[in-house]
């Protein structure tokens, strides 16, 4: 029988002991009865011939128990009792630890979700993204592969099982409801059998789907839902997507997320759509077009520096034939798949990993405060226990065990907190961190809070318990009730200086995330956002057709100004805060140089009014006009921070340069700098403006130009009513992207934010639990104090110096607490420096500033207990005791 | 031991037990009745015994004890090392004899 069969049974084997007794003397009793004793007689003879039966039924049930499991058992059910007649004091800890664990839980949540949960893939540590390291413009970066640097690593491989190229695109699925515009990705064509991933219904890509001439597609399985009320005969039908007839050839798993982290993309097709380009060669044949991302599966036992050995052989090969498009180092940038996707985002979470912490032994410190409070007021309890034969370990055991049920508590509280924190916390970061939103209270998490309860339960009964190990158990019984109370106040007070001390090191850090925020919020994006609205419109476009593109789009753009409240309208692609889409090489007609050594810089295609609409002020030269189109002399405008960084000193306006971008041989050739426009952002977050130049839209009619309109009036409802008008012009034109800019930059923000809001809350929770322990401190010295106070002031003390007395012990803690945390904030502030975005204050007045909330906290913490001193009594003093 | 041996006899329930082993040692054994449950639990909890409720032939409700096979093990084993023993206390009581 194991203990659990018997614990279980423990009632039954009881009622079996006791029931055999009780027959045991009635029928020794019958006997005696029978040979003629009277009965009353008997029955006591009976019983003197047992023994003592409680006993005896004690001891033979002691002999099923299982001592350190009961031991406990009664421990929790005392340790229990114990908490109910102080309910305050487990209010108090339990509510403590329930802020420091959850907030704890819900941090770890997120760092399981996003760092630690490997990808949804089998074998998921074989799949490392490719991409070869650039070293143009000064510190290496990972730059994309072109078609035919994917196409060499594909072919000559044996690390590798599966090389598959990504990059992102959209596709206007018509035909089947309104036409919309769906996110998707152009993959080589064994995506899904690189990630080991079967697709739902249907086939997965082969081969020959890379062809030019193949049409075929996978559904996403929202989409198939979306559209096709799933239904799974969809498979080998032909749907139209950018007015082309593809065939699906399936359906992917429910669950199947690629690009990794973008659940947006929700139709893949192979690489055959740029192999039919409608570009001057077909964008699989361009080596200088770099827009490639690539995933690929490692072979078993190949590691990452033979994988990308190999890789660099063939880069340096490439290197050698080519000079002009490849350089001629080996170069790869292989890292393991989750990295590339976690990316950026591992660091901030795990410096708020670390802040959480903090809070917790915060939360900690206080929670060992109230015990010890509570085990010196408890010490004649122990005594008297001690006296009746309690060993010490057994006291110190059962102290544990009180610590260990208020964990236990802080924990499942904390947990309730969590769960409700971790979806808070995964729409503050929405779209900022990639997989925060799978984050959840996972066994793993729920394993970590568990741990949690044990490691603070150790935390904050040891110096409790160190304390009762040491201390004369007996000593309290001799003396009056409020024996030596003051007792472990020292080590109380280090406690407190300690919760100061960690206080000040995430006030400050907040501070130092707010400072930079509010430097980020103030930052001049270069541009006037409000009133603006940005939007696409899903039409496919090829050279064939370019004139007709043109007359579309200047036929919404005319409706659009119609419209009642806007002013100004344009096409532009990339648009401002987009980011750095687009960027190409170019050679200076001054200054030439080698291909492979071409300066870089961001490029944008506009319209003439593209600068009014946006708010761009022009600084020098000219704006373009309706005649810079195909027919005139080809011209650029370039910002001021190109200006300055490639014709330093110089003025740009009349050079002249030779960009890469082409869409025909008769438009290749230099172009001329003709105005200067302000730096605009195209990215919120970057500090530096980065370098740009623009084309006139009609001088190089790019593809997927996106609108923007100015308005006057309200921004939402421009955009409710843009669907009618283009659906006036084309109904089987998807409108999609509709974003007011004042939202694009807000979004933009959502990662400085979110951790500025999380640090916040973690800096604001610390100060409370300080504010709370120095309370605690100072009312229980006061208190215990009580009969000295009265004594002084009995004495002919007066008020002010008992007051006096109270403040300068708070002013020494928090001035301890402070020197201490400073050193401690530098270091911390050193961390925070390194995922922020923009320059906050100077060091020195953060450090003030958070100084200063601190004792500020700490004397609203104080001042209650010091005029409770102040206010004391002598008779009452003198009498209480 | 006592126990085992007599169970092994009979299996018998608890005041019977007593009496059996009362009569068996002659009366030699002063001992409360009571103490011998602790031990059969003992037993009960080691698999030395198996006991079930039955009604005796007066009509009572019993608790009958029989010894199972890893009991009965047990008291050869118990058996032999306490012959052992005996022979040592006999060696040493009387050195010649041995």
């Amino acid at each position: 029988m194991n203990f659990l069969q018997q614990l279980i049974l423990r009632r039954k084997l009881d009622r079996d002991v006791d029931d055999e007794i009780s027959e045991h003397i009635a029928e020794k009793a019958a006997e005696l009865e029978a040979r003629g004793m009277p009965p009353a007689a008997a029955l006591l003879a009976a019983r003197r011939e047992f023994g003592n039966p409680a006993l005896t039924a004690e001891q033979s049930r002691e002999v099923w128990h299982y001592a350190p499991v009961e031991e406990l058992l009664a421990d929790l059910r005392y340790a229990l009792r114990q908490l109910r007649r102080a309910p305050a004091f487990a209010a108090a800890a339990i509510v403590t630890l329930a802020l420091g664990i959850g907030a704890n839980t819900a941090v770890f949540s997120v760092v399981n979700a996003v760092v630690l949960r490997p990808l949804p893939f089998p074998d998921s540590h074989r799949l490392v993204s490719v991409l070869v390291r650039s070293t143009q413009g000064g510190t290496p970066h990972p730059e994309e592969l072109s078609y035919p640097q994917f196409f060499e690593f594909r072919k000559h491989t044996a690390a590798i099982e599966h090389l598959v190229s990504y990059h992102d695109t959209s596709m206007a699925l018509s035909g089947a409801g309104d036409a919309v515009n769906v996110p998707s990705e152009i993959v080589s064509w064994d995506l899904f059998d690189a990630l080991r991933v079967q697709p739902l219904a249907g086939r997965a890509f082969q081969p020959d789907d890379e062809a030019a001439a193949a049409h075929t597609v996978i559904l996403g399985y929202q989409l198939w839902r979306a559209k096709f009320n799933a239904d799974p005969s969809i498979v080998g039908r032909t749907v139209s997507l950018n007015r082309e007839p593809y065939t699906v050839i399936g359906v992917a798993p429910r669950d199947f997320v690629f690009p990794l982290g973008n659940r947006d993309v929700q139709l893949w097709t192979t690489l055959a759509v740029d192999a039919r380009s409608n570009t001057k060669e077909p964008m699989t044949e361009q080596a200088g077009a770099r827009f490639l991302q690539a995933i690929a599966r490692l072979r078993p036992g190949i590691s990452i520096p033979r994988a990308t050995a190999e890789l660099d052989s063939v880069e340096a090969a490439l290197g050698r034939q080519d000079p002009d498009n490849y350089l001629q180092v080996p170069s790869t940038w292989i890292t393991p798949a989750v990295d590339s996707l976690v990316g950026d985002s591992r660091r901030p979470i795990l410096i708020l990993l670390g802040a959480v912490g903090l809070v917790l032994l915060v939360a900690c410190a206080n929670v060992a405060n109230l015990l010890l409070a509570r085990t010196a007021e408890r010490e004649r309890e122990f005594a008297v226990r001690a006296s009746i034969g309690a060993g010490r370990g057994r006291i110190v055991r059962q102290l544990l065990t009180e610590s260990f049920t208020l964990a236990l508590a802080g924990s499942a509280a904390g947990i309730l907190l969590a769960i409700a924190g971790v979806k808070a916390v995964a729409r503050l970061a929405a779209g900022s961190i990639p997989r925060i939103e799978e984050a959840s209270i996972d066994g793993r998490v729920l394993a970590f809070s568990i741990a949690l309860a044990f490691v603070t339960t150790v935390l904050f009964s040891l110096a409790p318990a160190v304390r009762l190990a040491r201390m004369e158990l007996i000593s309290p019984l001799k003396e009056a009730a409020r024996g030596n109370a003051a007792g472990g106040g020292k080590f109380r007070s280090a406690l407190v200086v300690f919760q100061i001390a960690l206080g000040l090191v995430l006030v400050s850090g907040a501070g130092l995330l707010a400072s930079s925020f509010g430097q980020l919020m103030r930052r001049d994006v270069g541009f006037r956002p409000d009133g603006l609205l940005t939007f696409s419109i899903g039409l496919p476009r090829s050279l064939a057709n370019v004139p007709a593109h043109l007359a579309f789009e200047s036929r919404v753009i005319d409706r659009l100004r119609a419209l009642p409240g806007v002013t100004d309208a344009a096409l532009a692609v990339p648009l401002p805060l987009a980011g750095d889409e687009l960027s190409i090489s170019f050679n200076i007609e001054e200054r030439p140089s080698a291909p492979s050594k071409h300066p870089v810089s961001d490029i944008a295609f506009v319209t003439p009014d593209y600068f009014r609409t946006v708010g761009i002020p022009l600084q020098e030269g000219r704006g373009f006009t309706e005649n810079d189109n195909a027919s005139s002399e080809p011209v650029l405008i370039v910002n001021r921070a190109f200006a300055d960084k490639f014709f330093p000193g110089e003025n740009a306006i009349g050079k002249r340069i030779e960009p890469g971008a082409t869409t025909d041989d008769a438009r290749n050739g230099m172009r001329q700098i003709v105005g200067i426009v302000a730096n605009a952002s195209q990215d919120a977050l970057s500090s530096a403006p980065t370098p740009i130049y623009y084309y006139a839209a009609k001088q190089l009619p790019w593809c997927c130009a996106d609108y923007v309109v100015r308005t006057t009036g309200s921004v939402a409802a421009l955009a409710s009513s843009l669907h009618s008008v283009v659906a006036s012009i084309d109904p089987s034109a998807p409108v999609y992207g509709v974003h007011p800019i004042k939202e694009t930059l807000s979004k933009a923000f959502t990662a400085p934010r979110f951790q500025l809001l999380l640090l916040g809350a973690f800096a604001a929770i610390a100060l409370l639990l300080s504010a709370v322990g120095l309370y605690g401190v100072l009312a229980y010295a006061v208190l215990s104090r009580t009969r000295e106070i009265g004594i002084r002031v009995a004495l002919g003390a007066n008020r002010a110096i008992v007051l006096r007395m109270v403040l300068r012990q708070a002013a020494l803690l928090v001035a301890g607490g402070v020197a201490i945390g400073a050193l401690g904030a530098i270091a911390g502030n050193r961390l925070i420096n390194t995922i922020i975005y923009a320059p906050p204050m100077p060091q020195s007045i953060l450090l003030t500033a958070a100084a200063l909330i601190l004792v500020i906290t700490a004397a609203v913490a104080a001042i209650v207990p010091a005029r409770r001193a102040a206010a004391v009594d002598p008779i009452q003093a003198l009498r209480t005791e | 031991m006592m126990v085992l041996r007599t169970l092994q006899r009979t299996p018998l329930h608890g005041y019977a037990l007593a009496q059996q082993i009362k009569r068996s040692s002659k009366d030699l054994l002063q001992i409360e009745e009571g103490s011998l449950y602790p031990a059969l639990q003992r037993m009960l909890k080691d698999g030395w015994l198996k006991a079930h409720w039955d009604v005796s032939p007066t009509g009572r409700r019993i608790r009958v004890y029989q010894i199972t096979a890893a009991g009965a093990k047990h008291l050869e084993h118990e058996v032999s090392s306490f012959e052992r023993m005996l022979e040592g206390i006999r060696f040493v009581l009387d050195p010649e004899q041995a």
